[in-house]
């Protein structure tokens, strides 16, 4: 069984030992966000300024090959990949919560996009402008998955100041996606990531029903 | 993780059920062990895991919590999830519905709920 961690960051909490921390009884449904972008880009940390709850950890098993394919011969030895999954949790109100996928975003997880993205409000793509090439990858994809995404630079005290059309055109990105900037290790400027990017998609919302 | 089963073998080779896959953030909790029909809980219809995740969701939690906790790869949480709704020993919270075409609606509640914790 091959195996490839996506671990963003070490030192996450584990999850042994912790005390699971329950939603209250009178939330009726969860809705999701992704935050997705290159290895080592800060996902986790973003994750865990925005969650409640210490980030947790999972694992998603990822047939490599034949996806989507019957496995006629019920041969247990197909190639797989664990993907690790990093996320947290806010409780918006008493009756809805968001949760908050840290999601690899290179190429050979693009199986997992599916599954993932089914469902989710939208996603925050994390950049690293001292290394923004490992972001075109992700960005593709997302065009092509047809997510509503916001651009979030992290930045990095060595991080330059980028004019934004500077950034927007190396980005090649559309005039419709929002560049934020933050901190991702900061709670209120992660928070303020997040109220933005929401703020975006119910703005366009409101204008597709205007049309 | 689950030891050295792997996980084709806890969820008895299946890797889905006839329903679209459970979602990641659906809610789970466990029906009281009152309401249950006693042949499930003497009986050996459910698995280790299957006890596993009905002692863990005494209270409300996602399938992503479940996995977590129990350090089960989320794909094996789904099918028994799945199998405990079945036998009716779970409830579950389906992901809040993106009302209509356009989830305005829920995108207020999101961003009102934001803005409140911030």
């Amino acid at each position: 069984m091959a195996s490839a961690s996506s671990a963003d960051t070490t030192g996450t909490a584990g999850t042994e030992g912790d005390a699971p921390s329950y939603l209250p009884a009178t939330v009726q449904g969860a809705v999701k966000i992704l935050v997705t972008g290159p290895f080592g880009v800060g996902k986790t940390t973003l994750v865990g300024a925005l969650s409640e709850i210490a980030p947790l950890r999972t694992e998603e098993v990822m047939t490599s090959a034949g996806v989507g394919v019957d496995d006629l011969t019920g041969r247990p030895d197909k190639t797989t990949t664990t993907v690790a999954l990093d996320f947290g949790r806010i409780t918006l109100n008493p009756q809805l919560a968001l949760y908050l996928f840290g999601t690899p975003g290179q190429q050979r997880f693009w199986p997992l996009w599916e599954d993932l993205s089914r469902g989710a409000l939208g996603a925050i793509a994390l950049v690293d402008t001292r290394r923004l090439d490992e972001s075109f990858d992700v960005l593709g994809q997302l065009e092509e998955q047809r997510i509503p995404f916001a651009v979030a630079v992290n930045v990095f005290p060595d991080t330059p100041e980028h004019p934004e059309d500077d950034l927007r055109s190396a980005l090649d990105l559309l005039p419709e996606v929002p560049i934020l900037r933050c901190d991702a290790r900061d709670r209120q400027a992660a928070y303020d990531v997040l109220i933005d990017f929401v703020d975006h998609l119910l703005s366009t919302a409101v204008l597709e029903l205007q049309r | 993780m689950s030891g050295p089963v792997r996980p084709y073998v806890i969820t008895g080779g299946r890797s889905g059920t006839n329903r679209p896959a459970l979602a990641i953030e659906s809610l789970v909790s466990a029906v009281p062990a009152a309401d249950l029909d006693p042949d499930l809980r003497s009986g050996d219809t459910l698995n280790r895991e299957h006890q596993r995740i009905l002692a863990l969701c005494h209270d409300l939690l996602s399938v992503a919590e479940v996995a977590a906790h129990l350090r089960l790869p989320v794909s094996v949480v789904r099918v028994l999830v799945d199998d405990l709704w079945d036998l009716g020993a779970v409830q579950v919270r389906p992901p809040a519905p993106q009302a209509d075409r356009l989830p305005t609606h829920l995108l207020e509640e999101v961003l009102v709920g934001l803005r409140q914790l911030r």
